[in-house]
């Protein structure tokens, strides 16, 4: 099978800073659930910024092809529009921007870049209250700015609505269940799951095993001082909710 | 140069100067004694605290003499921009004069008195002999001065107690200079007690003219004035203006300056909140680009007691830019109950863009609750990711951010709906004439 990401050696930094990532090996494959997990400090959060194209990072050596492409030559906006999707961490507020008119651009945007027609208001409600619906979630994020004044799972749950809209290839998950109570984590689990697809493909970086209890892996890996240093499938994942890090990351 | 030498070319453009047509002789009388105070005063220097930060050499290296009446009128084409959408009472000044063929005065109810500051002087000047008076032969500002010698036209509106102007009146000046002159335009404005309007101003044109403009407003008890003004003249022209505004007892004055045009503005306002529970919104933002300048310098005084002010004005600067804010706001012994807001909040978009900011309060009363600030940045770096990672190129995303500072100050305003919509329609043209270019 043809891969969609294939990471080979991949080191990198905050510009300035000494390596963070230090040989980072992963391929993901179509329609797979990758879960990356690891101890604070692993470069967790670096590898999915310099995925997803974050300014202020520079990457030292290695490759990263998506769809064949040298991914890592790509502006942000060029690999979101190619279909990299990041669901942020900590998603931004922006005053003054409404969060549909937002979202109305950057679908056209990546309609755009797929040849697909733009779609007009209309069109564009018609697609909004489908996936609220597939989602279950209300419009009342809808009407106000970006994230603005949104608590903590609103905010990620427009992240996930976000991801529903613009269907991406490749879906990178920054810590989405941090923050979230058990309710707010279901919510934004079922919806995961019901954008998981065969030709979809999501890598699900976390700190905690009991995101992976609501959505299932395919394959978990283990980051540690910036290297990936055990990989296997979901058993792995249960191992290490029972037995911690510490004889994984000094083994490392 | 001393003052008088500087005001000689003034004086001798003053002897040629015809005035307004018919206009009464005490009106006469005033011009040659604010032209005698000009003499006295000169041009303003940097060296003078409220002009430090402007930069004189546009109006002052060479005289601006008063420039003729457009030959052949003007294409009404030019117009058709301009316009508001929704039904105004509509007054057209090109070149500092009115053109009749342009302006439209619907049916004004009882009580509404509206017409240009010429035929004002003809058919009534009672109105204007009491407004102009000797304000501007005893103020220290020169171009104000130079205003009342030369003024040529402008508009009038009186409304008499009670009396309620439902559509917006609608004053459209265009200067269109073939070389270099000045258009000195004069307006009053008197809302009796009780009564209400919404008066829109913009000024627009061609060629390096400099329009140098004196609004008086008087604000009755309990009436309530709503002002937007919009500057969006010619990148090379020149544009001073000195609003005064007197607001008595349960009266408001709502105000709006959007300034986007000329390569060197000066906006001074002059308010006073003289009655108990006057109140003053004063709002506006500030677009510059190329080597603009622009300088926003509102004097508020509160001199009663239980007076509200909030003050917003936002600045955008782009390229070598540059924005002057120099608000004050006076609160004087015995206005207690004062609560009054000041902020000012300015983007920059690039490297040589600047700005000087001076917020200041000056508070000589007990009781009151005041607070100012001012703020300078650059685009916020984590929203253009946010926005570049869901899709949007840089020059979208640096627009939206743009937009949503700006428009904020729009939307938080209550101009009503009509100048609300044309204050978008000016600033997504000014924002989509320069998106690549941001």
């Amino acid at each position: 099978m043809t891969k969609l990401l294939e990471i080979h050696d991949l080191h990198a930094r905050i510009a300035g800073g000494r390596d963070i990532l230090k040989g980072i090996d992963l391929t993901v494959a179509p329609g797979e659930v990758h879960a990356i997990m690891g101890p604070n400090g692993a470069g967790k959060s670096t590898l999915s910024s310099v995925l997803a194209g974050k300014p202020g990072y520079e990457v030292t050596g290695g490759s990263a092809l998506y769809d064949g492409r040298d991914l890592l030559n790509l502006a942000a906006d060029e690999r979101a529009r190619a279909g990299l999707f990041l669901a942020f961490q900590y998603p931004v507020e922006i005053p003054g921007v409404n969060n549909m008119y937002f979202l109305r651009a950057a679908l056209n945007a990546v309609r755009r870049e797929r040849g697909a027609p733009e779609l007009d208001a209309s069109q564009f409600l018609k697609a909004v209250k489908e996936k609220l619906a597939l989602l279950d979630i209300g419009d009342d994020l809808l009407r106000r700015a970006v994230n603005v004044g949104f608590s903590g799972g609103e905010k990620k749950r427009n992240e996930i609505f976000q991801m529903a809209m613009l269907e991406p290839r490749l879906a990178i998950l920054d810590e989405t269940d941090s923050g979230l109570d058990i309710d707010a984590l279901r919510v934004v689990s079922n919806g995961v799951n019901r954008l998981r697809d065969p030709q979809r493909s999501i890598v699900m970086i976390t700190h905690y095993q009991r995101l992976l209890d609501y959505i299932e892996p395919d394959y978990v890996h283990v980051l540690s001082e910036g290297r990936i240093v055990a990989s296997g499938d979901k058993s792995l994942a249960a191992d290490l909710e029972r037995r911690g890090y510490a004889h994984l990351v000094s083994a490392a | 140069m001393t003052p008088l030498a500087e005001a000689a070319p003034h004086l001798d453009a003053f002897r040629a100067h015809p005035g307004i047509e018919g206009e009464p002789g005490r009106l006469t009388l005033d011009r040659t004694e604010a032209l005698r105070r000009f003499a006295e005063l000169g041009y303003p220097s940097r060296r003078q605290e409220a002009w430090r930060f402007t930069n004189l050499r546009p109006l002052t290296a060479v005289p601006i003499l008063p420039a003729p009446a457009l030959a052949g009128g003007l294409d009404p084409e030019r117009l058709a921009p301009l316009l508001a959408a929704g039904p105004t009472h509509r007054l057209v000044l090109v070149n500092g004069r009115l053109a009749p063929e342009l302006s439209r005065i619907g049916v004004l109810p009882p009580g509404v008195w509206l017409g240009s500051t010429a035929e004002a002087a003809r058919r009534r000047p009672d109105l204007l002999e009491t407004a102009f008076g000797d304000s501007d032969a005893s103020g220290a500002q020169p171009f104000a001065s130079l205003n009342a010698a030369f003024y040529t036209d402008g508009f009038v509106l009186v409304l008499e107690p009670g009396a309620v102007l439902a559509e917006p009146v609608e004053i459209i000046h265009i200067a269109d200079a073939e070389r270099p002159g000045a258009f000195h335009l004069r307006n009053l404005v008197v809302a009796g007690a009780g009564s209400r309007a919404t008066v829109i101003e913009t000024a627009s044109g061609t060629g390096d003219a400099w329009t140098n403009a004196v609004t008086s407003a008087t604000v009755g008890a309990d009436a309530v004035l709503r002002h937007v003004k919009i500057q969006n003249e010619a990148p090379e022209a020149l544009h001073t203006s000195v609003i005064r505004a007197v607001v008595s007892a349960g009266g408001r004055y709502d105000s709006f300056t959007l300034t986007l045009g000329a390569l060197l503005s000066r906006q001074d306002l002059h308010i006073a909140l003289t009655g108990p529970g006057a109140a003053l919104a004063l709002r506006g933002a500030y677009l510059l680009r190329d080597a603009q300048e622009a300088t926003f310098a509102p004097f508020v005084e509160h001199q009663a007691p239980d007076c509200r002010t909030e003050e917003v004005l936002k600045g955008v600067m782009a390229d070598c830019a540059h924005g002057v804010f120099l608000g004050t706001i006076a609160v004087r012994p015995g206005a207690d109950g004062t609560l009054a807001r000041q902020t000012n909040r300015n983007l920059l978009l690039s490297p040589q863009a600047w700005v000087d900011t001076k917020p200041a309060l000056e508070i000589l009363a007990d009781d009151v609750k005041c607070s100012h600030g001012a703020t300078v940045g650059s685009l916020d770096e984590a929203a253009l990711f946010y926005l570049q990672a869901r899709g949007l190129d840089p020059a979208t995303a640096r627009h939206l951010l743009i937009e949503a500072f700006a428009a904020e100050v729009i939307d938080a305003a209550d101009p009503g709906e009509v100048p609300r919509a044309l204050l978008r329609r000016h600033l997504d043209a000014w924002l989509d004439e320069r998106r690549i270019s941001l």
